[in-house]
């Protein structure tokens, strides 16, 4: 029976697997699970994007290995990423890269077992992320990336899920902007003025032309020559703010 | 000897302090080579390369004749051999009998040397070929046993699929699976298989990928029919297959055509393969398939047989593999 309670735990899921065969029976899988709704199927990368992006969907189940691009890659792509549950048949690379980022995934053919651990612990992990964001906290505009949100970040082999609550540096290298989170620094495709559009600046600060910073994870803030000021960030890297953000930012702090 | 000679010269008579002399001489040099080859075989002389193994036995070899020569003396005084005439002093006698002995020292070292050298080397060779016999054993077999276990696990998750929406195409799945898995294991003991036996699996395989990729895979045959019991090596029509499947197939959206082509040409008998897709440069050629079936090729035919990889007019590759045609079966 489904009453308010339950529908507002109600997970969005969108199946996304170039076989027709797989995604049918991973749904018929998700029968079991009526907390569980199937929203849409892509069949391939771009179709996922696609659906992703008009449905907003808490979850998707992704193959990696489809035609055009893979899983990883259409991740790469999107601007935040819902929660992630992998599928794949045996698959050398794919584990590998599963081993080394602890991201849950299944293997084809799905344990059911399986399914249900890691639904459960999708669960657990979304009620934390409820308690730690208050209501008022949720961002009226969708297009903005609150700071709970998740990024995908894919730099060759490796790839990382991250909350932007623990980047604390975009720094712009050409066309790719270079993100800094724990002692990691891949690079990703997107410009850095792009970056500042989709960011809450309540919590990025554009230092100057080169350089986006986390206001959170700030470790102290010395005043530099010509009126600029010298952030040093959590994990040591020193930022000069350009005289004229300077002005902003003393604007914004002393709010 | 000469030592012995030289110390009788002048004397007249042979006695048989001479024929004891050498007695004696016999006696340690024996006891010297005897402990000097103990001695080659508990330090390993023998393995040194002969750079390094020719200081040590020279050295060696001086000092196995200073040792002899020191207990022959001394037994020849002791037992008072000496010719009484002559009186030479003790150390001019040491160096001729160090010397004497080197003269049947040296050759015993250099022939003892020499004959392990030779009979190590030759087992040397031997333990080459064994090994390169084992190695070409275990790359055919591994070659040969290996299917693709991205396969069997996509397969088997179709299959469940169609448990349901289709029970009838799931049995046969099933027994088409079945055969594949049968066939790779039993080629294992077989060197070649007729290409009728492999174009069957083939056709299972193929027929797999299709419940798999549905529209998306469209396979073509053009078969002469006196190709079916040509000799071919097992599971390689397969392999090759199975990268225009995923190299190919796999990666284009809307899907594309297996065409698999066998017939005579002059002397040889051609397999064809030819698939929608790219090939992208050194991923593909250094690949597991393309790799294995050019190492197969040509540990079974040396130079008599040929594989070809190439592109066609930008979304066609073809696969060529050109072997002896054999007239007797």
């Amino acid at each position: 029976m489904i009453t308010p309670q339950n529908l507002l735990h109600m997970i969005k899921a969108v199946i996304i697997d170039d076989e027709r065969l797989a995604r049918n029976e991973l749904k018929k899988l998700l029968q079991d699970f009526p907390e569980i709704e199937v929203v849409a199927e892509a069949a391939n990368a771009n179709e996922g994007i696609e659906k992703i992006d008009t449905l907003n969907p808490d979850l998707i189940f992704l193959d990696i290995q489809m035609p055009g691009k893979t899983g990883f890659d259409m991740l790469a792509e999107l601007d935040k990423a819902p929660d992630v549950i992998f599928t794949t048949a045996y698959d050398d690379y794919a584990l590998k890269a599963f081993e080394v980022n602890a991201l849950d995934y299944l293997l084809k053919p799905v344990e059911p077992k399986r399914l249900a651990d890691a639904i459960h612990k999708l669960q657990m992990e979304e009620g934390k992320d409820r308690e730690a964001i208050s209501e008022d906290e949720i961002p009226v505009n969708r297009s903005l990336l609150h700071e709970h949100d998740q990024v995908f970040v894919k730099d060759g082999e490796r790839c990382w899920f991250v909350k932007l609550s623990d980047i604390r540096l975009f720094e712009s290298v050409g066309n790719y902007a270079k993100v800094y989170f724990g002692t990691n620094k891949p690079l990703i495709l997107k410009s850095l003025n792009a970056l500042e559009e989709r960011l809450d600046e309540k919590v990025f600060f554009r230092a100057n032309r080169k350089h986006i910073v986390n206001l959170r994870l700030i470790e102290k803030i010395e005043p530099y020559f010509n009126g600029g000021l010298l952030i040093e960030l959590k994990g040591g890297e020193k930022i000069e703010v350009s005289r004229r953000q300077t002005v902003k930012f003393k604007e914004m702090m002393s709010l | 000897m000469m030592f012995i000679l030289l110390e009788f010269m002048s004397d007249q008579k042979v006695t048989e302090k001479l024929v004891e002399q050498i007695l004696v001489m016999f006696f340690s040099g024996m006891i010297a080579t005897h402990l000097f080859r103990e001695f080659i075989r508990k330090s390993n002389w023998l393995m040194l390369p002969v750079e390094k193994a020719f200081p040590k036995f020279l050295l060696g070899i001086i000092i196995v004749c200073l040792v002899a020569g020191l207990v022959r003396v001394g037994i020849i005084n002791y037992l008072e051999l000496t010719n009484t005439k002559k009186k030479w002093d003790f150390s001019t006698r040491l160096l001729f009998a160090t010397l004497e002995n080197g003269l049947f020292v040296i050759p015993w070292t250099l022939i003892y040397y020499f004959y392990h050298y030779i009979d190590k080397s030759r087992k040397q060779q031997l333990d080459t070929l064994k090994l390169e016999a084992l190695v070409k054993e275990l790359e055919l077999k591994t070659i040969k046993s290996h299917i693709n276990p991205h396969f069997i696990f996509n397969s088997l998750n179709s299959i469940r699929a169609l448990i349901d929406e289709n029970p009838e195409r799931a049995r046969t799945a099933i027994t088409e699976l079945s055969n594949i898995l049968r066939s790779s294991m039993q080629t294992e003991k077989q060197e070649t298989v007729t290409f009728e036996k492999e174009l069957n699996i083939v056709k299972d395989y193929l027929a797999l990928e299709h419940i798999r990729f549905e529209d998306r895979l469209r396979v073509e045959y053009q078969i002469d029919d006196n190709t079916l019991n040509q000799p071919i090596p097992p599971m390689m029509l397969q392999t090759l297959v199975e990268n225009a499947i995923k190299h190919g197939i796999s990666k284009q959206v809307h899907g594309g055509t297996v065409k698999i082509v066998s017939d005579f040409k002059d002397n040889y008998h051609e397999m064809v393969i030819r698939n929608t897709g790219r090939l992208n440069g050194s991923r593909n050629e250094d690949g597991f398939g393309l790799v294995s079936t050019r190492n197969r090729l040509q540990l079974l035919f040396g130079q008599n047989a040929n594989f070809d990889i190439r592109e066609l007019n930008g979304n066609m590759v073809e696969a060529t593999v050109l072997i002896p045609r054999v007239d007797s079966y």
